[in-house]
């Protein structure tokens, strides 16, 4: 271990208990020293359809398995020879000419449901596709290095699996000055006042005493920490873009917090697929060139990164709705400005060597790339969180 | 009895004690109250929503069209709402209390899911049917639904193509614990569940030639085993009766196993695997009654919903919003997160579920406000009450009959109101807090107690 790596997490480590204050003032002024890193996460739940998403225009199997789906060649945004965006992405394309995306091919996992609710679980839970956890990934990480609920915070009602581990939670908060306002009544703050904190977490009853302090103090610091933020940015009117901008103003507020995440649904295509993708990713582009603008304006953009990923791609071969049914391999997209491989990560999947389903054959297991994350950038030990070790990929 | 037992008995057995439960049962003697429980539950009242436009779209197609199982599923949509509603009701009003409570545990257990509201709906009746008759004869019947073999792909289990889904699930899952198995006894009971499928109705149907009829190894015996041999063979390994009696203590009893009284349970279990029989057991048992487990487990988000409904009628008048307020609680019923089922316990509560808990009975019950009237000063309330009406009152479009709440507390004096609203005893500096504030009304003092985090034990 590195003496930054085990400065680190040493001040993580010590946070767990109460310390006095002026030790966590200390821990800041390091942490910030260290280059103060944080993660985003962006969830396209349905399943996105992967191959009208990045297009492989120059592969004739494309456009003979989907002849009223394909995205035709002029409407294409050109990547290289073979790979092209979908038109909806063209402020994507902007962040790819900066060198600010990262293109992976064909990531899946081994024996691939084609479930939602199993596949989403896989991708947040981090098993094998046979195996259950009740923890989430990220969970996980808050369990061995969190200090406070809000360490990991999913804008978003309420708290996906991904965020609960085995002894801590993330919090969930859409709008802090209604997580606040929910907590703050006076009656709450008077049957907490007075509880002695060294017995709280022994029993149920003390657990809850010791989880509703921690909210409480939680939502009063995410309320009070975040209204110093303020942006001029413009982002899209919708729920996506309003998730972002709270994630922005978040990070930009210099809120203590490694992980966000977020989510926009809807890929589930499989009626009349071309103007709902068209507009789904028009939101998601537009919400994400908004969200970089601002990080960047608020010089955050160097220390963030955007993983985005669905829980499943879509079949090859389109149906007879116009749509799509479930597939398996997908791309994601990791967006950020230290990226060591910028643009096409890997080559686009094979089209002609599918699985008995008529399904792509994954080649990158997204747990590499989770793997490749916590230890690269969150700088921990992957193994630990992931239960397993995996290769490290060098897309950072 | 005394009445802290039987309010721990009824919050165990089903959703708690009303006043005049209190009052009936306090005379009687443990055995008495335990028998009428069990007397309570004999019949099983099925729960069922009108599903026949979606029969008439099914009509005597043997393999529905894509557009009639569009048409089944947008349908079943709506109607799995339906029938998370009525379940809901039903847990509140039925006289059958242990039956229900204990389908709520084998919902857990046996964890199934589908979007077709006949499969699902019969699966739930399934669980009913059997939740307190023979383990045996219950983990065959599950295996059979036809939600369940579309859940863990039993369907797609053929002869040449085996899918060991079910076979992992049912024993890491359902009878064994992981670590009591071999790998090569999913392979070998994953073909003795080879063929089950069902037809579009829903009804088990057996293909044959689906089936495997090779010779299988399975925990040391040989033989051309049957799905129901395999399940046989399960239950003649002790750990099965352990593994479901942990189970039970851990819903039942405590979050914390005692070993010693688990091996009790499992000797009466193990005996002929029945489920009445073991739940006698426990009711009967001295420890069930120790002070460690009264009142010392985190209500479930339904047991919560479901107590509450029961102390003050409330009734929906959107019925999604009731399913909004399981979700944002972390569990909404028909929708496990995954085959593991949901955890429990401790995993119930982070800080976005122990705002809401907190928070919601005002905000459903109260217009959003909790009395802080100290003493002498109660004047003032409700000019507060109509402001905060204005501000957060619009949320839920509510019926609460807080006259209904009167008239069941009528004889019950304001003092005794926390050993009828709580399971345990309110922590010290809680209570001295409390006292400094005016008991307004039964009502508000009511909503003060369930505002409180010993309002979420039971």
């Amino acid at each position: 271990m590195d003496r930054r790596k085990f400065l680190k997490q040493s001040s993580l480590a010590s946070s767990l208990f109460f310390v006095p204050s002026f030790v966590k003032a200390f821990e800041q002024v390091a942490s910030s020293d260290l280059g103060f890193k944080r993660l985003v996460i962006i969830q396209l739940s349905g399943g996105n359809d992967g191959l009208n998403t990045v297009v492989p225009f120059r592969n004739d199997l494309y456009y003979k398995e989907r002849p009223t789906l394909a995205i035709p060649k002029n409407q294409m945004i050109r990547l290289n020879d073979e790979l092209g965006l979908h038109p909806s992405l063209t402020p994507l394309k902007r962040l790819y000419d900066n060198g600010y995306l990262s293109i992976i091919n064909n990531v899946g996992y081994p024996n691939p449901v084609r479930s939602h609710f199993r596949s989403m679980d896989i991708w947040q839970t981090v098993t094998d596709s046979d195996k259950f956890s009740q923890s989430g990934w990220l969970g996980r990480y808050l369990d061995h290095y969190g200090k406070q609920p809000y360490s990991a915070i999913e804008v978003d009602e309420s708290l996906s699996l991904a965020l609960k581990g085995e002894r801590f939670n993330g919090i969930a908060t859409q709008n802090p000055a209604i997580l606040h306002n929910l907590s703050k009544d006076p009656y709450f703050k008077n049957i907490s006042r007075h509880q002695n904190d060294a017995h709280l977490s022994e029993h149920n009853l003390g657990y809850l005493y010791k989880t509703m302090i921690e909210a409480q103090s939680s939502a009063k610091y995410i309320y009070e920490t975040s209204k110093t933020a303020t942006s001029l940015q413009q982002y899209p009117d919708n729920k996506f873009g309003k998730q972002l901008k709270t994630v922005a103003q978040f990070i930009n507020s210099g809120l203590d917090t490694k992980v966000f995440y977020t989510s926009l649904g809807g890929f589930d295509t499989h009626v009349n697929q071309l103007n709902t993708q068209k507009r789904l990713l028009k939101t998601y582009a537009d919400g994400i060139e908004s969200f970089v603008e601002d990080l960047k304006a608020n010089h955050s953009f160097k220390d963030t990164l955007v993983l985005t990923f669905s829980e499943f791609g879509r079949r090859v071969k389109q149906n007879a709705n116009v749509g799509t049914d479930h597939g398996t391999a997908n791309n994601v997209f990791v967006i950020g400005s230290h990226l060591k491989k910028q643009g096409l990560y890997n080559q686009a999947p094979s089209l002609s060597n599918l699985d008995d389903n008529g399904d792509l054959k994954f080649e990158i297991d997204f747990r590499t790339i989770y793997a490749t994350v916590l230890n690269k950038w969150l700088d921990i030990d992957d193994q630990t969180i992931l239960n397993k070790s995996f290769n490290q990929l060098d897309f950072i | 009895m005394n009445r802290n037992n039987v309010q721990h008995l009824y919050w165990r057995s089903g959703f708690g004690a009303s006043p005049d439960e209190l009052r009936e049962f306090s005379k009687k003697t443990r055995k008495e109250i335990v028998n009428q429980l069990f007397d309570n539950s004999k019949q099983t009242m099925r729960l069922d929503v009108d599903t026949s436009e979606i029969i008439a779209v099914i009509k005597n197609e043997e393999k529905l069209s894509p557009e009639s199982r569009r048409k089944v599923q947008k349908l079943s949509r709506a109607k799995i709402i339906e029938l998370n509603v009525k379940w809901i009701d039903q847990l509140t009003s039925s006289r059958a209390m242990l039956r229900e409570k204990m389908t709520l545990f084998w919902a857990n257990v046996f964890v199934c899911e589908d979007n077709n509201v006949i499969y699902i709906q019969n699966f739930n009746n399934m669980l009913r049917e059997n939740a307190l008759g023979n383990f045996s004869d219950f983990v065959k019947n599950m295996s059979k639904e036809a939600a369940m073999t579309k859940y863990l792909n039993t369907k797609q289990n053929r002869k040449l193509k085996p899918n060991e889904n079910f076979a992992r699930e049912l024993m890491e899952l359902f009878t064994l614990g992981e670590g009591h198995y071999s790998e090569n006894d999913i392979k070998e009971s994953a073909k003795a569940f080879t063929g089950y499928s069902h037809n579009s109705k829903g009804v088990f149907v057996f293909r044959k030639r689906q089936h495997d009829e090779t010779i299988k190894t399975f925990f040391g015996k040989t033989g051309n085993f049957s799905g129901d041999d395999i399940i046989d063979i399960i239950l003649e390994q002790k750990q099965c009766a352990q593994f479901i009696c942990e189970k039970v203590y851990r819903y039942f009893v405590n979050d914390n196993l005692n070993k010693n009284h688990v091996k009790k349970m499992v000797e009466v279990f193990y005996e002929d695997y029945n489920i009445e029989k073991l739940m006698r057991f426990v009711f009967m048992s001295d420890w069930f009654y120790h002070e460690e487990n009264i009142g010392s487990k985190i209500k479930s988000p339904i047991e919560y919903l479901v107590g509450m409904k029961k102390l003050v009628p409330i009734t929906f008048e959107n019925e999604k919003q009731l399913l909004f307020i399981q979700k944002q609680l972390g569990q909404i019923l028909l929708n496990p997160p995954n085959v593991a089922g949901w955890k429990g316990g401790k995993s119930w509560i982070d800080s976005n579920t122990i705002v809401l808990r907190l928070k919601l009975p005002s905000i459903l019950l109260n217009d959003a406000y909790i009395s802080k009237a100290k003493n002498g000063t109660s004047d003032q309330m409700i000019i507060k009450k109509q402001a905060f009406k204005k501000q957060y009152g619009k949320r839920f479009k509510t019926q609460v009959k807080w006259d209904s709440f009167n008239k069941t507390y009528t004889h019950v004096d304001i003092e005794d109101l926390p050993e009828h609203v709580l399971c345990c005893k309110i922590s010290k500096r809680t209570a001295d807090y409390l006292k400094t504030l005016d008991k307004v009304s039964k009502r508000e003092y009511c909503v003060q107690l369930m505002s409180l985090p010993e309002y979420q034990m039971c």
